[in-house]
């Protein structure tokens, strides 16, 4: 699972995907939307696939405003005023959610990466994404947009690897 | 009844620590598995550990191998909570010595109804 088209005919899966992790995550109904990001910084988690067998990465970064970070981190952290800290974590264990069932819906045999979150990215002005690199999915709760773009070959510096089936055979080796 | 929480997600944590609460648990938490290690080498012994798979410094199932070569840690249940989804990966939970697997995002409910497979609850 390497190319946008192969990404694109995972589409619907993919929105649906993201609808059941809102909906389970905040406990509201989500539902799919084009609706663009609000202005202002966003805030992102990104992770990364790394399918084994092709030896291909799939980049997945998950972006939400202020205000849906905010109601994010108020639902699943029961805090009334969540800091920054929070923010943070709640983004990336969302996007944790996110890309471990990508994983399971788009490979076989692949490793997911830790999350790795920010308060403070942005993409730019317009439609930074595009589209003959990247997929992008959007989904709306609370009003507020969610979107998740996956974009194969996407860097992973920076990004932290549990470790693999590999590496613990090599453990085990004398 | 005590369970022990181990996720490098603080929201997560949190998340467990209400709903285990509510089912009239007390909970201990940890970031990861070398830091629940250090819990039950203090003597705490819960009934039950639920343990996400990818953490750092020590993942969920090194923890649960870890957990299960300990003579002295053998009546705990250890219940694997995670986004790993593939039918492989439940395997080598399940073999590794995991009594219950969960994926991420679960419910209050199925929650519950694992803790009554293992004895601790009702549904």
């Amino acid at each position: 699972m390497s190319s946008i088209d192969e990404l694109e005919d995972a589409r619907q899966d993919l929105e649906s995907l993201l609808l059941d992790v809102l909906n389970s995550t905040l406990g509201e109904e989500a539902f799919t939307t084009d609706e663009s990001l609000p202005a202002g910084p966003l805030a992102t988690s990104r992770l990364s696939i790394h399918d084994e067998a092709q030896d291909t990465y799939l980049g997945i970064e998950i972006r939400v405003g202020a205000v849906l970070a905010r109601l994010l981190a108020s639902k699943m952290m029961a805090a009334g005023d969540p800091s920054p800290d929070d923010l943070l974590d709640a983004v990336g264990e969302l996007g944790n959610i996110v890309g471990g069932n990508v994983k399971t819906l788009l490979y076989h045999t692949a490793r997911l990466s830790l999350p790795m979150a920010d308060l403070n990215s942005r993409t730019g002005p317009g439609d930074p994404d595009d589209p003959s690199t990247t997929l992008r999915v959007a989904a709306s709760v609370f009003g507020q947009t969610a979107q998740v773009v996956l974009t194969p070959g996407a860097p992973v510096d920076g990004l932290y690897w549990p470790p693999s089936q590999e590496d613990e055979a090599l453990e085990k080796q004398p | 009844m005590l369970a022990l929480v181990v996720d490098d997600s603080r929201a997560m944590r949190s998340i467990l620590t209400r709903l285990l609460s509510g089912l009239d648990f007390d909970v201990a938490q940890a970031g990861d598995g070398a830091e629940a290690m250090a819990v039950l080498d203090a003597g705490t012994r819960p009934d039950v550990i639920l343990v996400d798979w990818n953490m750092p410094v020590m993942d969920g199932l090194t923890f649960i191998k870890a957990v299960r070569a300990r003579e002295d840690l053998r009546d705990i249940s250890l219940m694997m909570v995670t986004t790993e989804s593939e039918q492989g990966q439940i395997v080598r939970a399940l073999a590794a010595g995991a009594h219950e697997y969960v994926i991420k995002p679960f419910t209050d409910e199925v929650i519950a109804e694992k803790l009554a497979l293992l004895g601790l609850g009702d549904v």
